[in-house]
């Protein structure tokens, strides 16, 4: 569910959300959202802190005092650490802050439900590549591949949004952080890039990966 | 100078002249009328000879009255006018010279004229002078004292309010709530001082909240608008038959957006470190966390090629780990983007600092402006605050950051 009072944003993570096969509901007030929590069940809630008739924390409150087993994941303006902090101490398993790429939100989910229900076995599994979240170990085929921490970061990224296009500066950003100054980095992107897609051919994986005019990238979902 | 010293000073000029001038007018005062009596006394001498002569038509005989000396002369002057002059008394029983004063007049004894001269000692009054000049003296002493005490003591209590008033503005921090207390109520001017400078302050917290408030909304109006162009984008590359034109302005305005994001994040950094907002602090080996900076940032020191010298000693400091961050992250990355290809990187690092020295253009950069907000080199793509935050949280931590060019290395040094 996303719970966001902008509606340009809600409408767009409900596109590229529901484009994968997902079902998604969205709110735009506290009010609402609290209506449905009442009624349904989710497996992940894409919270807004500053709603119009009040502050998200609010639902955070309510998940907890009815022990409910959503995840959550803020999303909020405010970058400061102590929000943070209340956020995660509230209970919310990520913090994302304005702007984000949604690529980059729904690796977040992603990686948010991964951890909720995987935990079991700790296995990826995607067509012919499985990947052991805890050994951080990749295999083809049966056939074990041994990828850069970069390029490992970056196939369970591609995964996540598998059938996206990715933009570059998405990557770049997932990649290397915040902290840095871009424009250096979209040639390392080339490098991991062709590296991993290498990777996989070696070990008569398919073809996955492609070009999109310079722009992204895109990981094939069949 | 002080208060205090200033007003003492004055006093002090003022007093010592005011009891100076009263001496000199006490003085002849006193003489004067010491004078007048010794005269009066004197005349009155006079009359009892005229008196004796009128009664006995002799001169009495030459013997010293009382203490005083009389003498006749006899003289063929018709006439002489009486005056009194300062003499010397000459004492006979204790053998020596004493100031006196003395009167001289004409006496007609039968038909003869006497000039008959009356001196008395004129000791005791001097006596008394000298007794009053030294009482003079030492109340001017004592009063001048009492005066330099009273300032010093009694004065400086009455001026601590004021200086602990003072105290409180120079500890001013805008971020903080607590208020101006006045701690002695009794001068009226220093309680309303204290109200002023309380009311003001108050003042000023509110309209920096109003401020902090509205920069606060303002990040999170900006960034929303910035998520929804970004989330558009992302949306919009999903349709794979655009025009490779298309992809290139959307590649553009990716870029565009992410530089407003930064500065508007770096923007937000810079005034909550200019306002003391960041508390954070723990302790950080700056050692290990260049060591992890310098692999951070290995992939681009490897595409250019640069040679890294590092010349590491352990040091430990108390700071917030996010902004030592950012701070090594921009000192870094300025160093590494505005190096040449197959240039030199040099890090020292020892107790006392922290030198950043590279290779680069050939010229040297303004010293002045430097680290002056938005102001950057032509080719560099930066947003023009990194350096103004570096030098703000160096700022805030009370190092020194410099910055020099010399044999042909650009070089930031951060003196701890």
């Amino acid at each position: 569910m996303i719970i966001e009072d902008e509606r340009g944003l809600r409408e767009n993570i409900t596109t590229y959300f529901t484009g994968d096969g997902n079902i998604c509901e969205s709110c735009n007030t506290l009010q609402s959202a609290m209506d449905k929590l009442v009624m349904y069940e989710y497996d992940c809630i894409l919270l807004d802190i500053g709603l119009q008739d009040g502050e998200g924390f609010a639902i955070l409150d309510y998940l907890k005092s009815k022990k409910k087993s959503e995840s959550v994941i803020i999303i909020s303006a405010r970058n400061s650490l102590d929000d943070r902090i209340k956020g995660l101490d509230l209970g919310a398993d990520d913090y994302i802050t304005k702007p984000f790429h949604l690529a980059e939100l729904k690796a977040r989910v992603m990686a948010v439900l991964r951890r909720k229900m995987g935990s079991s076995n700790g296995m990826l599994t995607f067509n012919e590549i499985s990947i052991d979240l805890q050994g951080r170990a990749v295999t083809v085929n049966d056939q074990h591949i041994i990828l850069t921490r970069k390029e490992y970061e970056m196939l369970l990224y591609f995964i996540a949004n598998k059938g996206k296009v990715i933009s570059k500066t998405a990557l770049a950003e997932h990649l290397w952080g915040d902290e840095m100054d871009m424009h250096n980095h979209f040639d390392f992107i080339y490098t991991h890039i062709k590296n991993l897609r290498r990777k996989l051919l070696d070990a008569n994986g398919r073809d996955y990966l492609t070009s999109i005019y310079g722009i992204g990238y895109k990981f094939k979902a069949e | 100078m002080k208060l205090a010293v200033l007003y003492n000073r004055t006093n002090l000029v003022i007093t010592v002249t005011l009891l100076i001038i009263a001496a000199v007018i006490y003085f002849f005062a006193i003489n004067y009328i010491a004078r007048t009596q010794l005269d009066n006394d004197l005349s009155e001498e006079v009359a009892e000879v005229v008196d004796y002569v009128s009664t006995y038509h002799k001169l009495p005989k030459q013997v010293d009255f009382d203490e005083d000396q009389t003498v006749f002369i006899k003289t063929n002057q018709k006439s002489i006018s009486p005056r009194f002059f300062d003499t010397t008394y000459v004492n006979a029983k204790e053998k020596e010279d004493e100031p006196g004063r003395a009167v001289e007049t004409l006496i007609r004894v039968n038909d003869d004229y006497y000039k008959v001269i009356i001196t008395v000692s004129r000791e005791s009054t001097e006596y008394l002078l000298q007794f009053i000049g030294i009482i003079t003296l030492g109340l001017m002493i004592g009063l001048l004292l009492t005066q330099f005490l009273a300032n010093r003591y009694f004065l400086n209590g009455l001026w601590k309010p004021f200086y602990g008033l003072l105290h409180q503005i120079k500890g001013f921090n805008i971020s903080e709530a607590d208020s101006f207390k006045i701690t002695n109520k009794r001068v009226d001017e220093f309680t309303d001082l204290g109200a002023a400078v309380d009311n003001m302050s108050a003042r000023v917290r509110t309209d920096y909240q109003h401020l902090k408030n509205l920069t606060d909304n303002a990040s999170h109006e900006m960034l929303t608008p910035l998520a929804v162009i970004t989330s558009k984008l992302d949306t919009l590359i999903q349709h794979e038959q655009l025009p490779s034109e298309i992809y290139e302005q959307i590649e553009d305005i990716y870029a565009a957006t992410r530089k407003l994001s930064r500065l508007n994040q770096t923007l937000l950094l810079l005034t909550k470190i200019e306002n003391n907002l960041i508390v954070d602090h723990e302790s950080i080996n700056l050692k290990t966390l260049l060591g992890q900076k310098i692999k951070q940032f290995h992939e681009l020191i490897l595409a250019k090629q640069i040679a890294v010298f590092e010349l590491l000693d352990s040091k430990e400091i108390v700071a917030s780990k996010y902004l030592m961050d950012i701070l090594l992250n921009n000192l870094i990355s300025n160093a590494i983007w505005h190096n040449n290809d197959h240039g030199k990187l040099a890090i020292t690092l020892d107790s006392e600092k922290m030198v950043f020295q590279n290779t680069g253009i050939p010229t040297e950069l303004n010293q002045e402006t430097v680290f002056e907000r938005f102001k950057k080199g032509s080719k560099s793509e930066g947003t023009g605050l990194g350096l103004a935050l570096v030098e703000n949280i160096c700022k805030f931590y009370g190092w020194k950051i410099s910055y020099e060019y010399k044999d042909e290395l650009h070089s930031f040094m951060i003196v701890f």
